[in-house]
């Protein structure tokens, strides 16, 4: 019985500390529902998106090439590519969650976005022991999935009651524009970002959107050479 | 459509499917697994390098034509989303702002 009542105020504290996050998702949410309408896709085809990818960025990040009828190849390896990051979240959080049962991991897996994360990490250390951590995480998380949720079905049953004249699918650029921005944080990766988009512009006509995937790559290395070039960073 | 159809949902399964185990492939199987700082590097460049060029082309392009000109209302829009961005950190302001600019451009 007490083991229940700390577990519902771990779950409570974590979803008090997430509450705030939500004013990032709810726009973002409903740009998302939109923007898989306006792609094209049935509003039962928007919903199984929202719920099975769960993932804003690769969501936006496929749809213009869903557009331009890009091979799902393509689709898949830039899905991917955007959700590279999640890689490095699974990393840091597999020792926190490594007692816990399968199913448990599994679910924690599927609901992790970045502000839950973010907060998780600066919250609890690898090695503190506290027992009731997967439960704020997962208070947190629900919060931040049933705000998705909510967001992208209006957005998804909602949108079509926007004037076609706002030009809502350029929010969908300026919500990329808003994830992409705090990635920036030293010289290589802006430089990295940079010669991407150089590549990208100047291979738009090259046929099935290979452009992208080759803007990619060149950004990586050109990131990589200039981090050769810097003295280390501290931090 | 049924042509259509049958890649949407190839679509949203995949990406579902990529979505899920990319964040799944450290924390389910729980192993002390650790990423090789090479991987880690690449790892950190990828991301912001795909963004910028499905963003790029978006602002830059009008009509599949280069349009670097104030008269371009998106690239102006994109400019200052950028700025936006990098001052408040605010994805809501981002959006905002960016649109307001769109439409006053217009």
């Amino acid at each position: 019985m007490k083991m229940q009542r700390e577990h519902a105020l771990s779950l409570r504290a974590g979803a008090l500390a997430g509450a705030p996050l939500m004013v990032g998702v709810v726009p973002w949410g409903i740009v998302a529902g939109v923007a898989m309408v306006g792609a094209g896709l049935t509003q039962g085809q928007a919903v199984a998106m929202s719920l099975l990818v769960f993932a804003g960025t690769a969501q936006l990040a496929v749809l213009p090439l869903l557009i331009a009828k890009a091979p799902l190849w393509v689709m898949y390896a830039t899905a991917l590519i955007v959700n590279l990051r999640y890689v490095i979240y699974s990393a840091v959080l597999a020792p926190h969650f490594e007692h816990l049962s399968r199913p448990w991991r599994a679910l924690l897996s599927y609901i992790t976005v970045d502000g839950m994360f973010a907060l998780f990490i600066g919250r609890f250390h690898t090695e503190d022991a506290d027992p009731h951590k997967h439960w704020f995480y997962l208070g947190g998380s629900l919060v931040m999935w049933t705000g998705w949720q909510l967001a992208s079905m209006v957005g998804i049953f909602a949108g079509a009651l926007i004037p076609q004249a706002w030009s809502l699918e350029f929010a969908a650029t300026l919500a990329l524009i808003a994830v992409l921005v705090p990635l920036l944080h030293d010289r290589a990766v802006v430089c990295a970002a940079l010669a991407a988009g150089g590549v990208a512009l100047a291979a738009s006509k090259w046929p099935l959107n290979l452009g992208l995937l080759a803007a990619i790559a060149v950004g990586v290395v050109v990131g990589l050479a200039v981090a050769r070039t810097l003295p280390k960073e501290v931090g | 459509m049924s042509g259509d159809a049958w890649i949407a949902w190839a679509l949203i399964v995949g990406a579902g499917i990529v979505s899920f185990l990319s964040r799944a492939i450290f924390v389910v199987p729980g192993s002390h697994l650790r990423l090789p700082a090479t991987a880690e590097r690449v790892l950190r460049y990828a991301p912001a390098a795909a963004l910028m060029a499905i963003v790029v082309p978006d602002l830059a392009l009008v009509h599949g034509a280069l349009s670097f000109s104030i008269e371009n209302p998106k690239l102006v829009a994109g400019l200052v989303a950028f700025g936006l961005a990098a001052g408040t950190r605010s994805i809501l302001l981002t959006i905002a702002g960016g649109m307001a600019a769109l439409i006053l451009l217009r």
